[in-house]
Order: C-alpha cells, then structure tokens, then sequence
C-alpha cells in the first residue's frame, strides 16, 4: 500500500462520494468505459484510491473495477520478462516463485502495508498514485522495468520512473490505464535488495527507502541501480552513484564512497515523518544495508 | 474546497432510491441478496443493512483491522471495499465461524490469555489470527506479529494476544 492518503496526516473522512460503479469483464470494455464516461477512474483494490475520494483529494463520478477482468491477472514469464497483470495484489506477488527472483520487490510486496492491505493493493495501484514514498517504486526502477499503457486505440510502453511526474502526479491521461508491468528476467549474477525506515513497520509510510541492484562478477560490479524512496518529489534514480561502482570491486571501502555521494543528489524535505537532514543522512546508511543484504543474498 | 457536497449525503445511502442496487454474494455460508448503493462500503452494509455488529467501524481508512473480514477466504478490511465489489464473493464474519474448531480453540485461547479487553479490536484480531493460523499452524512470535499487525489494540497491548495466538497454535496441533 501506499499509505500516503492515510489519515497520518489527520484529514476528516468524508461519506464515499456518490459515484457510478461499473464492472467491465474485459479489457477492451473497460478501456471503452474510460473514453467515454466523464471524470472515470479505475479502482483495483482501492485502498489508496477510497480514502482519496473521502479526502476529496479526488473526484471521480464514475468508477471502472477492474477485478473482474481475467485478462489482467497473471505473472508470467516470457520474452525475456517477468510480466504482472495490473490486478495482481501484493499477496499473489510476494507467493509467486517468480517474483522471489527480483528480490527487492518481494521485499516491498510481502511487508507493504498489512495482511490486509496485501490481500487488497496492487502493485499497479501502488505506483500509480505517484507518491514518492511507493514501497514498489525503487525496487521495480533499479530493476529497469517498464509499464504497459493502454488506451482504446493505443498501447505505449515507457520506463516506470517516467509514470512519476511529480508527488501525486503520474503522467497518464483519463483514457489510459496500466495493463502490465514487466520487469526484465534478472541476469544469473544480479541480486537487489530494498530497505526501508519508517516510524514502525505495518502501515506507515517509509521515512526514507533505497532499494540497490548489482551485477557481480568475481566481487566486481558489473552493472548497478540505486533508488531512493521518500527523498525527492518522484522516487530518485541515482545515476551518478550508480557510474561510481560500475567497474569496481565491491569493498567496504568503495561501497562506503559511493554510498556517501548519494548526499549529493538527494533533496528531502522536512515533513510530520522526518526531517531533512534526517533523511538525507539515513541515505548513505540505507544503501548499504541494501548492498550488503544483496550481496548477502549471492553467497 | 473540493466540490463535494456532504450535506446530500447525510441521507442514509439505501435510502436513495435513484442510485440503489442489488448485489447477491455469498455471506457466512448463505447465499443472500443485498439492495444497497455503490458508494456503500461492505463495513456499512455488514453493519447497517444486515445487522452483522462483529464488524467494527474504527479508522474507516484500512489501518485500524477492526472491520477485517474474509473475503474468498483472505483478512480484508471491509471499510476500504465498495460493496458492489463483492458481488459473487464468499464473505465471512466471526459469525460464520461459530461452530469452527480452529476459532473455537482460539477463542477460548483468548479469553484464558487475557488477550481481550475492551473487545472492540477483538473480532478483527480473530479473523486475522484464524487466517494465519489456518494458513500456517505453527508460527513463531514473528510470524504472529506479521499476521496480526494490520490489526491494531488499545487496551491491553500486544503481549497477551500474541500469547494467545501462539497458545491456540499449541493447542490445536501440538508439536
């Protein structure tokens, strides 16, 4: 879940506004539904999206569910990518053999949230409320997966940190809905791990989160991906960092360099979670409990 | 301020007769049929159109667990699902598992723990125990905080549920 429209922040709730609910039982009605229907929203577990609407911090007078349309749950593993169907919740997720195979996001999908929230949010639902604090977010970017939009007479497939354009603000139109995310089928010698600081774990949204990507050969990155969660107004892809390591041996003493440049690229903000300064000084540290746990997972 | 007109909705939402709607699903075992409106959460219709009063109405925003339910088999929190959603699905309350072996034992499992106080969190707590005990009969403390941590107590803490959980797992299937 992405707990952002909690009331942590004390919002009254509202009544559920009074919107129209349709249950299309395929892809194609749904995406019809979506041109046509004036100020339409896909629901999936809702969890996010309800509070939103009781907060009025969105609107929609129609609702489209998309959990009655068998075409859009699956995880499989084809073309040289793991692919998850937009309904796929966090549960099916987390117990998929796949998805144990991209190690930092089944650490996001099976502690996200609750039992609860896991039986009920999706992974699609998660990264398309854009918050910068998307448990799912850093682990599918430093693993380079990638979105399938589709619309009624158009399908675009864009990198998932392109989905974020600013908190709260993904980059689809109304018509347009996430079918897919697939994320490439990791390399024999990759590991990822993500981490997380939140004030405990159930529920509350993370402080600050890093998730880490490496290839290794012979103790040397080949290739790495570092994301941070919570840090920036979109989840923060490192490039930088990441250029530091590649090539390199993974001591204690390169990791630590490279962990404490991150400093440099990040720009929290001080909020009711965390301060500033806090968050940017538990970067560093975060990352390498990412790293070290990633490497740990090789041995 | 965001148009959104509180005042219409202080009616009762059933009693709208332009935007009613009957779902049937399946609830405790008895297949019934529900007239309600699609902007009703399961957690009202449970309590308000069937009289089903296990199911508390706490935080209303998925963090609380004292509206969990079953939904197919799985701890959901009723107040975050619409219930034209559920249309088709298998609900089950407390209620429903009454006569159940594995929530008699941890019933009893909780009152000679301590593990209630107020009882208002409790029949959340149950369906999320049951589920994790049904799911997995022997789990360590851990385990137990994890299953239970969607489901929050004010009163007595956490110590004595967790106890009574683990309590329950001995005695339904002793090691």
């Amino acid at each position: 879940m992405d707990t952002s429209q909690s009331t942590e922040g004390g919002q009254p709730l509202n009544p559920i506004p009074r919107i129209q609910y349709h249950a299309p039982i395929t892809l194609a009605g749904a995406l019809q539904l979506l041109e046509e229907l004036d100020k339409a929203k896909p629901i999936i577990g809702g969890t996010d999206l309800l509070i939103a609407m009781r907060q009025a911090a969105c609107t929609p007078s129609h609702l489209v569910d998309l959990n009655r349309i068998p075409e859009l749950n699956y995880i499989t593993e084809e073309e040289g990518y793991i692919k998850i169907g937009a309904t796929v919740t966090h549960s099916q997720a987390a117990s998929n053999p796949l998805i144990k195979g991209v190690p930092a996001l089944y650490d996001a999908v099976s502690r996200i949230g609750s039992p609860q929230i896991r039986n009920r949010g999706t992974i699609t639902g998660n990264i398309v409320n854009a918050s910068p604090a998307a448990d799912t977010a850093c682990p599918l970017i430093v693993h380079d997966a990638e979105i399938v939009i589709k619309s009624n007479d158009d399908t675009n497939i864009i990198p998932v940190e392109d989905l974020f354009e600013g908190p709260k603000i993904n980059c689809l139109e109304p018509s347009e809905l996430i079918t897919e995310i697939r994320i490439p089928t990791p390399a024999e010698n990759s590991t990822s791990a993500y981490k997380r600081i939140g004030r405990r774990q159930a529920f509350t949204l993370s402080v600050v989160s890093a998730a880490a990507y490496l290839q290794v050969e012979e103790n040397t990155c080949v290739e790495a991906g570092f994301a941070f969660g919570s840090v920036a107004m979109t989840p923060l892809r490192v490039p930088e960092v990441e250029e530091m390591l590649k090539g390199k041996e993974l001591t204690e003493e390169n990791i630590k360099e490279a962990s404490e440049a991150v400093r440099e690229y990040v720009q929290p903000i001080t909020d009711v979670r965390g301060t500033a300064e806090y968050r940017k000084d538990m970067c560093p540290v975060l990352m390498r409990r990412a790293i070290n746990e990633s490497l740990g997972r090789m041995r | 301020m965001p148009s959104f007109d509180a005042a219409c909705d202080k009616r009762e939402p059933w009693e709208d007769e332009v935007n009613t709607m009957k779902i049937s699903f399946e609830l405790n075992g008895k297949e019934i049929e529900a007239e309600t409106t699609a902007y009703t959460s399961l957690l009202d219709m449970l309590r308000d159109e069937l009289d089903v009063k296990s199911v508390k109405k706490g935080c209303e925003s998925g963090e609380c667990g004292a509206c969990t339910v079953l939904v197919d088999g799985l701890p959901m929190t009723s107040c975050i699902i619409l219930a034209p959603q559920v249309e088709g699905r298998h609900i089950t309350t407390i209620e429903g598992l009454e006569h159940n072996p594995l929530m008699i034992d941890l019933r009893q499992s909780f009152i000679e723990n301590g593990a209630i106080q107020c009882g208002f969190c409790t029949p959340g707590m149950l369906i999320s125990s049951y589920a994790l005990l049904r799911d997995n009969p022997h789990p360590t403390p851990e385990e137990v905080k994890i299953g239970i941590e969607g489901n929050i107590c004010r009163c007595t803490g956490f110590t004595k549920i967790i106890e009574a959980v683990l309590d329950a797992a001995e005695r339904i299937a002793p090691e």
